[in-house]
């Protein structure tokens, strides 16, 4: 392992490309991160066409950079605006703003920044070391392993993300009806085309998240009338904090880190999610919690250590499995495809020098984020001021680039607008993404899994219940189903108001 | 019935109607079975979504029927929360921290928007990249632009369109080695 990172390393250094696109793409996702309305999902969609040209493992490289860049750089707004960058940076608001309004903004970004690249080193370790572990155990999966898999990752992320369990698994079903349009898996039957030609290929992976996430968000962002938030005044000198004020925060940075971890490890969330819980338990955990939200270090060391650590954890998955862990892993899973790669348990036999690139890259791109927080801070507040009138049209334009250059056809744009309505409506109405995007990915793998598993058994499904691997996934996939259930019916009786005569 | 049952009522309903339109048309999938009649053939996936999104779809009517009976009886009491972006959990926002507020959406600069990106992909390809994009850039953004700045932003928006369009084409067909339309300018 540790000689095929070093031959990572190895090709990272000797490649000058690589490193201005690990630069440059981490300063791009910091950019996407900090700006109010744009995520981490957008850059990464704007930018997979600009890595088509590439070698695969500079692209990825590249790719992998937005991603760290874009999960950290939320943290300049939560702080500087008190408006998140991105939903990873939620809980930073609640310290990071009042220690900006205290005038201490530069200690606020500075402790973040650090506690961003603490998370994203400890993810990033246990990625190295547990993804090539993980990988040779589900080099022994067949078709009914794949099978509980996939199911145990639809039921899942349907049963965690959004309010309501049912509209999460109808999300889901949602993101299948379309992931079947095309020829069949297997017998290559025509399915729901039509009589149109363009749609035997089915919808293409890119113009579904593309539209999804970076359209419906641009033309959210487009039709709101939020003014232009003020950016706090900061002075940032060296790192911004000194060593008292991260002592004692050891256990804080670790714990957050692990949490994110965790959570980025589960299909569909990440560090929206890790945040959250972990300020809630960095508050429930401290000896003066009464402090929380009026400007202290734990809150942002908390968010921050825990949101960037849910990009490993997110890894993990799609690179052993090829199941995204989140938004951004999905189109990550797109550009792996795109450059012939496909994620799961053969990726690192097939592919083992270009997913240790990806390693070092990682690891050279944390290292590069917190260099361009700390240095080009000034630089990235100052484009926290490009108003959103011109900026918005000129990302329509590059994801339009990006749908029209996979196989220069409209149709691939059309799904743009498709997919674009469909995503702003199912977030106008409650409806989550991420099981409609999972849904749709993972269609393919759940219905070739299914038939193949029924050929070898003869007919017989049962045997999905006698191999020891696949029972385990489906009572998963059951016990997850039944314990979200169980808790929102708590949940809904103790939030239960009160009746009035 | 409040509006927030009838959009949830909505949501269920709109799923019920697909599932019966995807059922309908999945019956019109040829079927093949080369390796005899021991699986599953193109149609049976389509026919269990399509079959399980109807049942959910028909459950959450129901719920929500059930559920807006109650509520009719109940108060509602909401505290000040704030949840992740896939509602997975929540936390009271801390006393000091400012409420995070949500944006309004104003229909018609969203549909107008909606409007000018059909038509740029009605003409990338007949117009060109170059002329359909700067003329999408420049519709786009004074779009955007407060109608009292528009005459001041005229002027930069019109010459930034043409500059950084330009500036794509050059860099994605030279450096970057991607085909984009040219159109009438070809």
């Amino acid at each position: 392992m540790l000689e095929m990172l070093l031959s990572g390393f190895g090709a990272v250094f000797t490649d000058p490309v690589c490193i201005i696109m690990i630069i440059l793409g981490t300063t791009v996702g910091i950019i996407f991160g900090a700006l109010p309305g744009l995520t981490t999902v957008a850059g990464l969609s704007m930018f997979l066409p600009v890595t088509y040209a590439m070698a695969s493992g500079t692209g990825l490289s590249m790719l992998t950079a937005i991603y760290i860049g874009g999960m950290s750089g939320g943290l300049i707004s939560a702080i500087l605006l008190n408006i998140p960058g991105t939903p990873s940076s939620i809980a930073t608001c609640f310290d990071g703003s009042p220690m900006a309004k205290n005038g201490q903004a530069g200690k606020a970004l500075g402790l973040a920044v650090f506690a961003s690249l603490v998370g994203t080193a400890i993810s990033i370790f246990f990625m190295i070391i547990l993804s090539p572990t993980l990988a040779s155990l589900t080099i022994k999966f067949g078709p009914w392993e794949y099978f509980s898999v996939t199911l145990f990752a639809l039921t899942l992320i349907s049963a965690l993300c959004g309010k309501s369990v049912i509209k999460g698994l109808l999300s889901a079903l949602f993101g299948m009806m379309f992931a079947t349009v095309g020829l069949s898996p297997i017998d290559s039957a025509r399915r729901f085309t039509f009589g149109s030609l363009q749609l035997t290929s089915g919808f293409n992976l890119l113009a579904v998240l593309v539209g999804l996430y970076a359209i419906s968000e641009v033309l959210a962002t487009a039709g709101s009338n939020q003014p232009p938030a003020k950016v706090h005044e900061y002075k940032m000198r060296g790192l911004g904090f000194t060593y008292k004020d991260i002592k004692g925060q050891g256990l804080n940075l670790i714990r957050s880190a692990f949490i994110g971890l965790g959570i980025g490890i589960l299909p569909g969330i990440g560090g929206s999610t890790s945040n959250i819980i972990a300020y809630s338990v960095a508050k429930t955990s401290s000896k003066h919690p009464e402090k929380f939200g009026t400007g202290i270090p734990d809150g942002i060391i908390a968010s921050e250590s825990s949101n960037n650590a849910s990009i490993g954890g997110a890894m993990i998955p799609l690179l052993t499995l090829g199941i995204p862990g989140d938004g951004a892993t999905a189109i990550l899973l797109g550009g792996f495809m795109l450059h012939g790669m496909q994620p799961g348990p053969m990726l690192f036999q097939t592919n083992g020098a270009t997913v240790y690139h990806i390693f070092a890259s990682m690891i050279l791109s944390t290292l590069v984020m917190a260099t361009v927080m700390y240095l080009g801070m000034r630089f990235i507040v100052k484009i926290l001021k490009v108003p959103a009138n011109i900026l918005l049209p000129v990302i329509v334009v590059l994801c339009s680039i990006g749908a029209y250059a996979l196989n220069n056809r409209i149709f691939d744009m059309w799904g743009l607008i498709i997919f674009g309505i469909i995503g702003l409506v199912m977030s106008k109405v409650g409806i989550p993404a991420p099981p409609f995007i999972l849904g749709f990915i993972l269609e393919g793998a759940f219905e070739t899994n299914l038939r193949r598993g029924l050929e070898y058994s003869n007919g017989n499904f049962f045997e999905v219940f006698t191999r020891p691997i696949s029972a385990t996934f489906l009572i998963l996939a059951v016990v997850s189903l039944a314990a979200t259930i169980i808790k929102q019916q708590i949940a809904n009786k103790k939030a239960r108001p009160k009746e009035v005569n | 019935m409040n509006k927030a049952t009838k959009k949830e009522l909505g949501v269920g309903i709109f799923f019920a109607v697909l599932a019966i339109a995807y059922i309908l048309e999945s019956l019109n999938v040829s079927t093949f079975t080369p390796f005899g009649n021991r699986g599953l053939d193109s149609q049976s996936v389509p026919a269990m979504i399509g079959w399980l999104s109807f049942g959910l779809s028909v459950l959450y009517i129901i719920i929500t029927l059930v559920k807006d009976r109650k509520n009719r009886r109940m108060e509602a009491t909401e505290n000040d929360q704030v949840c992740d972006v896939d509602n997975v959990v929540c936390m009271d926002i801390p006393q000091n921290a400012k409420k995070l507020s949500l944006t309004r959406i104003i229909p018609i600069k969203l549909l107008l928007s909606l409007v000018y990106l059909f038509l740029y992909f009605l003409f990338y390809q007949s117009l060109g990249f170059i002329l359909s994009s700067i003329g999408y850039l420049i519709a786009e953004s004074v779009l955007l632009t407060e109608k009292t700045k528009r005459k001041k932003w005229a002027l930069f928006i019109t010459l930034f369109s043409v500059g950084i369009v330009v500036l794509i084409y050059v860099v994605f067909t030279n450096y970057l080695t991607l085909f984009l339309p040219k159109g009438i300018l070809g």
